[in-house]
C-alpha cells in the first residue's frame, strides 16, 4: 500500500508541473470563513523596520492582497510617498490571476510620480509614487514588495494587518530589529499576548503576528476602527530631525524637542509690538484682552500651508507672519503666542488631532499621532482654546474642529495631555419657534426664527461667512425638505460669545405643504425638524454603539387654519424616554391653529451592541412620529 | 434641427477680418496705484462679491526663436481688488508651465505685489521671490505657486507675468467670464501672415470692443546648423492684431441640470489651421476642415496609426473569441463584449492613446481611446467595417460643429456596421449594453473618422426615452389581511444605475434599502430583479408585500406608496441658463387595491390632467372605484429634454402640481 501511495504521489507531481496546478495565491487557498463578506484578502504581509542603523532606518514590506470584487480596487493600487525623511528605494510587483498563476510584473515606467500637494495646501514637499495593474477580472491577486529608507529616526510605521471594512486577513507580520542598547515602545491594541523576542546579528528582533482576522461589516455609529481591529504603534525613544534630536519616551520629552523647535520664533516687529500695547493697555481683563488680540489675528492674517522640510513641524517664525500677514497653523498659533505674551498673558502651543469626527489620540503612547497645532490660554481655573486658523470664529470657541478631544499642551518640561473644551447637549442647543398659516389650499406661510448654539451652529456658522447673500438665498432655496417652496426673506445674527450664538430668522411660503383631498386637509405639523436616519432592522449588531457629541432641540411650532375644519385625527402625544435620549412631542388642535412641541436630545455615550434592536425601534418611532399628520375635515 | 443643436450652432465663428466697433485703452501699469484706485464706487457690478477684478489684460504675439522657428509671447496683467476674507482665495495664484521634449514653455518676468491703502497713503508689499514655490504634476506640467504678501480686506494684488512658449500650434485661449465680476477683460492676439487660425467664441456676453487692423512686423529667426555658424533669418511682413475687451462681466453661476457650466462661459479659443510661407510656399495644413481634421487624426501617431498596420499579434485571440460565430453581427457582439468585459478603463477623459494597442491588449487596460480604437482594430481584423468617432462629452461641454476644434473633443466611440445596420458601441464601460452609449455621450454632434466622408451623427438627449413602467395590486387574503406585489420595468439609464448598486453592494442590500425606506409598516418578500445580467435590456425590479397596520377606524392611504415625487426637483424660483436634462421621460404607474373587509372609501383623490405648454409634456392622473376595488393610473411624459429659461416657471409649476397631486391620499373608513 505504501508504495502505491508513492507512486500516486509522484505522478500527482508530475501533473502539477505538466498542466500548471494553482500557485500559492490560488482564490481556492482562501479559507471559507475569512471570503464571507470580503471585497479584499490579505493573503501575506511581512514588514521588517530596521533599526540596525538607528539614524538612519529602513522598512521592508511585502504584500499581498486578492481583490474579489471591484470594491477593493482602491485597495490593490500602490500608493506611498516619499520626501526628504522619506525615500522609496524600490517597487516591485506582480500581478496574478484567480489560480495564483502570474500574469505579468510591473515595469518602472509604469509607476506614476504624483504631487503630495493637497487641495488646501499652497506646497508640501511630499510626493508620491503610485501603481496599479488596472485589473478587472475578478478575482485577482497583486503582490508589491519595496523598501524605504529614513532619513529621521522620528516616525516609526504603525501595524494595522486589517486596513478596512470588509478586509479579510490569512497572515500578516511586523517585525522590529533593534540595537540591544535601544529602548523600543510599543502598544499593542486588540492583539492578545507578547511578540516573540530572538535575535539576529547582535540585535533584538521583536515580532508580532496574525492570523485569519476575518472581514469586519460596517454598523451604524460604530467605534473608532482601531477598537475594533488589532493595531500596534511604535514610537522611538531617542531620535533625530535634521538637526534636532529629540525622545518621545514621555510626553514631557516630545513636548520639549517641539519646544526646541520653536525656540526664539516669537520674537515681533516694533510696529506689531506697537499694536499689542495701544489695543489692550487700557484693558484690564484678561479675557479681554485675549478676545481683542484674537480679532486682530483675525483681521490681520490668513491661514495658508507651506510645509517643506523640518518646516512640516517648525512653525515660520513671528516675523514672518508679520511680514506676509500669512501662516499655517503652527506659524499662526506660535504668532498668537507672541502676540499674548507681548500683552503678558503666557499661553500654551499644543498638538491636536483636528477635524470633525476625527478619532480621538491614544493618550497613553507618545507619538506624533497629531495633524494641527493650536493654542490654549490658561484664564483662572479655566482654558481658553483658540483656533488660530479661523477667520471668523468666536473668541475661544473651537466647535467640533478641535472639541471634545485630547491635545497635547507643550510646556517647557511640562508637556502633558488635556482635555480640550467639552461640548455636551446643553451647549449644543437649538431652541426654534414657527409661527404659519395654511389656507384651504394646502398653502403654508410662515417664520421660522431659530437659535442655535454651540456646534449646532457650525454649519450655518461657516455658510453665512463664506457665501455672498446671493449664494445664501440659493442654498436656502435648494436645501430644505419642502415640497416646493420659496425663501422669502432670511436673516442671521451673530452672537460671539465663548460658546457662540447664531440667530437665524427665515420667511418661507410653501404652497402646496398641506395636503387637500376633497374635503380634507392633511398638516404635517413637524416643518422643518425630522429625523433622517432610518437604521436598518435585520442587522445583527457586533459592536458597542458610540454616539459622540450630545445635543438637544427644542421646536415650538403654531400653525394657523382656515376655518370651517374640524380635527378628525390628531396625532397621539407621545413621549420616550430611554438610554438613548428623550424625545417628547405633543399636538392640540384648538378651534383656529395647531399647537405643536417637539424635544429630542441625546448625550455622548456608548451602549453595547445587544442594545441595537431597541434603538433601532426607538429611531422608528421618532421618525415616523416626526411625520405624523394632522387631518382636517370640513365641517 | 433639434434644439440641442440649435443651441450648438450659438456658438459663433469669428473672422479674423477688418471692422472697427470702437477704440478705447484702459490706462493701467504694473505697480502704479493711487488711492483714488481702492474706490470702486462709481462701477457697476455684483456687490455680493468677495473680489472684484479690476483689469485682466493679455497679449499674445510672436517672435522668432533660436530653434529656426516661431515662439508665442503671451503677456498678462492681472488687477484685483479683495473685498472681503471671502475672497483672499483669489490671492493665491497658480500659473501652469508645460514641458515636451526640447519645446518648452517659460515663465518670465513675474512680478507680483500687494498694495493696501493705510491712512490715506498706498502701501506696496511685494511678493518675496523665495514664495514662488515649483510643483511638477506630471513628466509634463509644473505648476508655479505662490500667494501674495498682506493680503486684507479691501487690498489690492497686482501682477504681471510673460510665458515663452514653443507650442505655436497652442494659441492660448481667453476666458473672459469668471467667478468673480470683472470691470475690463482684455486680449489682444497679433498674428503675422503665415500663420492661420480660426477663432471661435462662446458665451452669453457681448464685446465693449473688436478691432482688427493690420500692422508691420519684423521677426529675427535663429536656425542652428550643428557645427556650422547657426544661420540667422529676418523676415519683414504684416501681422493681423485683434483686439477683444469686454466690461463688466458679470460671474458665473452654478445651476442644476445644466450639462455644464463650461457652455456658459465667455471665451475665445483659437486652432492653428495652416501654415504658408508666401503663395510660392507649400501650405501645411492642420485642422481647417473635417476632411484635414479626419487625416490628421487618421495619421497621428497616438490616434490612427495602430489602425494602419495589420496587427497580426491579435489573430490567435480573435480567433478563439470567434469560435462558431454564424454571421458578423455575432462577431461584432462577441468581440465587443470581450473588450468591455476584460479591459478596464484608466481615464474616460481622453483622445489620444498614450500606449500601442498590442500593449494596451497585453495589459488589458487603457484610456477610453486606447480602448476603443482597440476594439475598431479588432474588428477590422475580421474585415468589419468600422471607425472611431470622436465626440465631446456632456461634462466636457459643447463643441463647434462647423470647425473641427479638436481640443474641444474628449471621447472616443466605436462605429461597427453591417450591412444596413450601424451599431454605437462604447466598450469603456463594464456595465453598457451592446450599441448603447453613456449618458454622457449624449451632448449633440459626434464625428466619424475616416478618409472618405468624416460626417457627423448625432446623440441628443432628446432621442433618449426613459420609460419607466409600474405596477402595485393590493389584494386581501383568507383572513382579511393586505398584501399585494410590486413590479417596475426601469428605463436603461436608471437599469444602468441599478446594475452598477448591485454590483457595488449586492442584490440583497439593493432590497435591504427599498425594506428601510418603507419602515416596519410594509414588509417585503419574494424578492428578484430581471435582466440584471443581460445588459442590452433594462431591468424589472419586483417584490411581495403585506401591509401592517391597516386596522385604524380611518385609514389614510398614499396609492403612489413609495413612487411619488416628494420634492419638486426644479427648488430654485427663478433660473438663467436652460433645463437640459439628460433624456425625456414616460413614467407610467398602475394601483390597484381591494378594499379591505368591513371598510368603505370615504375620499378618493380626484382624477386631473395637466399638459405643459400644449404637447411637451403632460401629467394624468385616473382614479376610480367599484364595488370591489380602486383603480388608478398615472402617467409624466416629458417629450423633450431641454427647455429654456424663460420656460423654467411653467415647468416648475407642472412638477409642483405632480408633486401635489401624488401626496394625495384615499380615505377609508370602517364601517359602522
Amino acid at each position: 500500500m505504501k508504495g502505491l501511495a508513492i507512486i500516486i504521489f509522484i505522478f500527482f507531481q508530475l501533473w502539477s508541473v505538466a498542466y500548471g496546478a494553482d500557485g500559492e495565491f490560488a482564490v481556492s487557498n482562501i479559507p471559507a470563513d475569512i471570503l464571507e463578506h470580503a471585497n479584499v484578502i490579505k493573503r501575506m504581509e511581512e514588514i521588517r523596520f530596521d533599526l540596525d542603523n538607528v539614524s538612519k532606518p529602513k522598512m521592508y514590506k511585502k504584500y499581498v492582497l486578492t481583490i474579489l470584487n471591484d470594491n477593493g480596487d482602491n485597495d490593490a493600487v500602490f500608493s506611498e510617498s516619499y520626501s526628504k525623511f522619506r525615500e522609496i528605494a524600490s517597487i516591485d510587483g506582480v500581478l496574478y490571476d484567480d489560480k495564483g498563476k502570474k500574469i505579468r510584473s510591473l515595469k518602472k515606467d509604469e509607476i506614476k510620480d504624483l504631487s503630495g500637494v493637497g487641495q488646501e495646501d499652497l506646497i508640501d514637499d511630499h510626493r508620491v509614487k503610485q501603481h496599479s495593474f488596472y485589473c478587472k477580472t475578478y478575482p485577482y491577486t497583486v503582490e508589491y514588495e519595496f523598501e524605504i529608507k529614513y532619513n529621521t529616526s522620528a516616525f516609526f510605521p504603525y501595524w494595522i494587518p486589517q486596513e478596512g471594512y470588509y478586509f479579510g486577513v490569512q497572515q500578516s507580520s511586523i517585525s522590529i530589529i533593534f540595537p540591544k542598547s535601544y529602548t523600543i515602545r510599543y502598544k499593542a491594541l486588540n492583539y492578545s499576548g507578547e511578540p516573540e523576542k530572538s535575535e539576529s546579528h547582535g540585535n533584538n528582533v521583536y515580532s508580532w503576528r496574525v492570523k485569519n482576522l476575518k472581514p469586519i461589516e460596517k454598523e451604524y455609529a460604530a467605534p473608532s476602527w482601531y477598537n475594533l481591529t488589532t493595531f500596534v504603534l511604535f514610537g522611538p525613544s531617542d531620535f533625530q530631525m535634521d538637526n534636532y534630536q529629540g525622545s518621545m519616551s514621555t510626553w514631557k520629552a516630545w513636548g520639549n524637542f517641539i519646544i526646541a523647535l520653536t525656540q526664539n520664533r516669537d520674537v515681533l516687529p516694533d510696529n506689531i509690538k506697537k499694536d499689542v500695547h495701544q489695543l489692550t493697555d487700557g484693558l484690564k481683563d484678561t479675557r479681554q484682552k485675549i478676545k481683542v488680540l484674537y480679532e486682530y489675528l483675525q483681521k490681520n492674517t490668513r491661514y495658508i500651508s507651506v510645509q517643506i522640510g523640518i518646516g512640516g513641524w517648525q512653525p515660520f517664525d513671528a516675523n514672518y507672519v508679520a511680514s506676509k500677514k500669512y501662516g499655517d497653523c503652527k506659524a499662526l498659533s506660535n504668532y498668537m503666542r507672541a502676540l499674548l505674551k507681548e500683552a503678558g498673558i503666557p499661553s500654551y502651543y499644543a498638538l491636536i488631532e483636528a477635524g470633525e469626527g476625527e478619532d480621538d489620540i491614544i493618550i497613553d503612547f507618545p507619538s506624533p499621532q497629531f495633524n494641527h497645532a493650536t493654542l490654549c490660554v490658561p484664564v483662572g481655573k479655566d482654558s481658553i482654546w483658540l483656533e488660530c486658523t479661523s477667520q471668523t470664529k468666536a473668541p475661544g470657541y473651537i466647535g467640533a474642529f478641535t472639541g471634545n478631544r485630547h491635545a497635547l499642551l507643550i510646556c517647557e518640561n511640562d508637556s502633558k495631555i488635556v482635555s480640550t473644551t467639552k461640548y455636551g447637549m446643553n451647549e449644543n442647543l437649538m431652541v426654534r419657534k414657527i409661527d404659519g398659516a395654511v389656507d384651504s389650499a394646502g398653502k403654508l406661510n410662515f417664520y421660522c426664527s431659530t437659535k442655535m448654539k454651540g456646534m449646532q451652529q457650525d454649519d450655518i456658522h461657516e455658510r453665512i461667512n463664506y457665501y455672498s447673500k446671493e449664494k445664501m438665498m440659493e442654498y436656502l432655496k435648494q436645501t430644505i425638505d419642502l415640497p416646493t417652496y420659496d425663501v422669502v426673506k432670511f436673516d442671521y445674527k451673530e452672537d460671539k460669545e465663548i460658546v457662540p450664538t447664531l440667530s437665524e430668522t427665515l420667511e418661507i411660503t410653501a404652497t402646496d405643504y398641506a395636503q387637500v383631498s376633497g374635503k380634507r386637509l392633511f398638516i404635517i405639523p413637524n416643518i422643518v425638524n425630522r429625523i433622517g436616519t432610518k437604521l436598518k432592522m435585520d442587522d445583527t449588531r457586533k459592536y458597542p454603539i458610540e454616539f459622540s457629541a450630545g445635543y438637544r432641540d427644542i421646536d415650538s411650532i403654531e400653525i394657523k387654519i382656515p376655518a370651517g375644519y374640524e380635527p378628525e385625527s390628531i396625532p397621539e402625544d407621545l413621549k420616550l424616554e430611554s438610554k438613548f435620549g428623550k424625545y417628547v412631542r405633543t399636538t392640540k388642535v384648538l378651534p383656529d391653529k395647531i399647537v405643536y412641541y417637539r424635544l429630542h436630545e441625546r448625550d455622548a455615550s456608548r451602549f453595547p451592541a445587544t442594545d441595537y434592536a431597541d434603538l433601532v425601534k426607538f429611531y422608528e418611532q421618532m421618525y415616523k412620529a416626526d411625520r405624523s399628520k394632522v387631518v382636517l375635515v370640513k365641517k | 434641427m433639434t434644439t440641442r443643436r440649435l443651441l450648438t450652432a450659438t456658438l459663433t465663428l469669428l473672422l479674423l477680418q477688418n471692422y472697427l466697433i470702437g477704440q478705447d485703452k484702459l490706462n493701467i501699469k504694473f505697480g502704479k496705484i493711487a488711492p483714488e484706485d481702492f474706490d470702486l464706487s462709481k462701477y457697476k457690478y455684483d456687490t455680493g462679491a468677495s473680489a472684484v477684478i479690476i483689469a485682466d489684460i493679455g497679449n499674445t504675439s510672436f517672435i522668432g526663436n533660436t530653434k529656426g522657428d516661431f515662439s508665442l509671447v503671451f503677456k498678462r496683467h492681472k488687477r484685483i481688488k479683495i473685498i472681503n476674507k471671502n475672497g483672499y482665495d483669489i490671492a493665491k495664484e497658480t500659473i501652469f508651465v508645460y514641458q515636451r521634449n526640447s519645446d518648452e514653455e517659460k515663465l518670465k518676468d513675474l512680478k507680483a505685489a500687494t498694495f493696501n491703502l493705510e491712512n490715506g497713503k498706498v502701501v506696496e508689499t511685494d511678493l518675496d521671490q523665495k514664495s514662488i514655490f515649483t510643483d511638477k504634476v506630471d513628466k509634463y506640467r509644473s505648476k508655479k505657486k505662490f500667494t501674495f504678501p498682506a493680503v486684507k480686506e479691501g487690498s489690492i494684488i497686482d501682477i504681471s507675468y510673460t510665458i515663452e512658449s514653443d507650442f505655436y500650434v497652442d494659441l492660448r485661449s481667453w476666458t473672459f467670464q469668471g467667478e468673480y465680476p470683472c470691470l475690463w477683460s482684455e486680449y489682444q492676439v497679433t498674428i503675422p501672415q503665415f500663420f492661420h487660425y480660426v477663432a471661435v467664441n462662446q458665451g452669453d456676453q457681448n464685446f465693449a470692443i473688436h478691432t482688427s487692423k493690420e500692422v508691420n512686423v519684423n521677426y529675427s529667426i535663429r536656425q542652428p546648423n550643428g557645427t556650422e555658424r547657426s544661420e540667422f533669418l529676418s523676415i519683414m511682413g504684416t501681422a493681423t492684431e485683434n483686439r477683444w475687451v469686454m466690461k463688466n462681466v458679470p460671474p458665473l453661476k452654478e445651476e442644476s441640470f445644466t450639462t455644464t457650466i463650461r457652455n456658459h462661459v465667455s471665451k475665445i479659443t483659437f486652432q492653428l489651421h495652416y501654415v504658408q510661407f508666401g503663395e510660392a510656399n507649400e501650405r501645411h495644413d492642420y485642422m481647417g476642415n473635417w476632411f484635414i481634421a479626419s487625416e490628421k487624426l487618421l495619421k497621428h501617431e497616438n490616434f490612427g496609426q495602430a489602425l494602419d498596420e495589420d496587427n497580426h499579434w491579435m489573430k490567435e485571440d480573435l480567433k478563439a473569441i470567434t469560435t462558431g460565430c454564424k454571421n458578423n453581427e455575432e462577431k461584432i457582439r462577441k468581440i465587443y463584449a470581450f473588450v468591455r468585459s476584460n479591459f478596464t478603463c484608466t481615464d474616460h477623459d481622453r483622445l489620444y492613446t498614450d500606449n500601442s494597442l498590442k500593449t494596451v491588449f497585453k495589459k488589458r487596460n487603457g484610456n477610453v481611446a486606447e480602448i476603443n480604437l482597440l476594439l475598431v482594430a479588432m474588428l477590422r481584423h475580421e474585415d468589419i467595417p468600422s471607425d472611431p468617432a470622436v465626440l465631446s462629452t456632456r461634462d466636457n461641454g459643447y463643441c463647434s460643429e462647423t470647425y473641427p476644434m479638436i481640443d474641444g473633443f474628449n471621447y472616443v466611440i466605436c462605429v461597427a456596421r453591417d450591412n444596413d445596420k450601424t451599431f454605437y458601441l462604447d466598450a469603456s464601460e463594464p456595465l453598457m449594453g451592446f450599441d448603447h452609449l453613456p449618458i454622457d455621450c449624449y451632448n449633440g454632434q459626434a464625428r466619424i473618422i475616416n478618409k472618405e466622408k468624416p460626417y457627423a451623427i448625432y446623440f441628443d438627449s432628446d432621442s433618449l426615452h426613459e420609460r419607466t413602467v409600474t405596477g402595485v395590486v393590493i389584494i386581501m387574503d383568507e383572513k382579511g389581511k393586505p398584501s399585494g406585489s410590486f413590479q417596475s420595468t426601469l428605463g436603461y439609464y436608471q437599469s444602468y444605475n441599478l446594475r452598477e448598486k448591485a454590483k457595488k453592494k449586492s442584490e440583497k442590500d439593493v432590497f435591504k434599502d427599498i425594506q428601510t425606506a418603507y419602515g416596519s409598516d410594509v414588509e417585503i418578500s419574494n424578492t428578484g430583479i430581471d435582466s440584471l445580467d443581460q445588459l442590452e435590456y433594462p431591468v424589472k425590479i419586483h417584490y411581495d408585500f403585506d401591509l401592517k397596520n391597516m386596522t385604524d377606524d380611518i385609514i389614510y392611504f398614499n396609492p403612489m406608496m413609495s413612487e411619488a415625487y416628494k420634492e419638486n426637483p426644479f427648488k430654485s424660483a427663478d433660473r438663467k441658463y436652460p433645463v437640459e436634462m439628460p433624456y425625456t421621460m414616460d413614467e407610467l404607474y398602475s394601483f390597484s387595491m381591494e378594499i379591505p373587509e368591513g371598510y368603505v372609501v370615504d375620499e378618493l383623490p380626484k382624477s386631473a390632467r395637466v399638459m405643459l405648454n400644449d404637447k411637451e409634456g403632460m401629467f394624468e392622473y385616473l382614479i376610480q372605484k367599484n364595488d370591489i376595488g380602486i383603480q388608478m393610473q398615472m402617467r409624466i411624459k416629458l417629450n423633450k429634454a431641454l427647455f429654456l429659461p424663460e420656460d423654467y416657471s411653467t415647468l416648475r409649476d407642472f412638477f409642483a402640481s405632480i408633486v401635489k397631486k401624488q401626496s394625495e391620499q384615499i380615505v377609508l373608513k370602517k364601517k359602522k
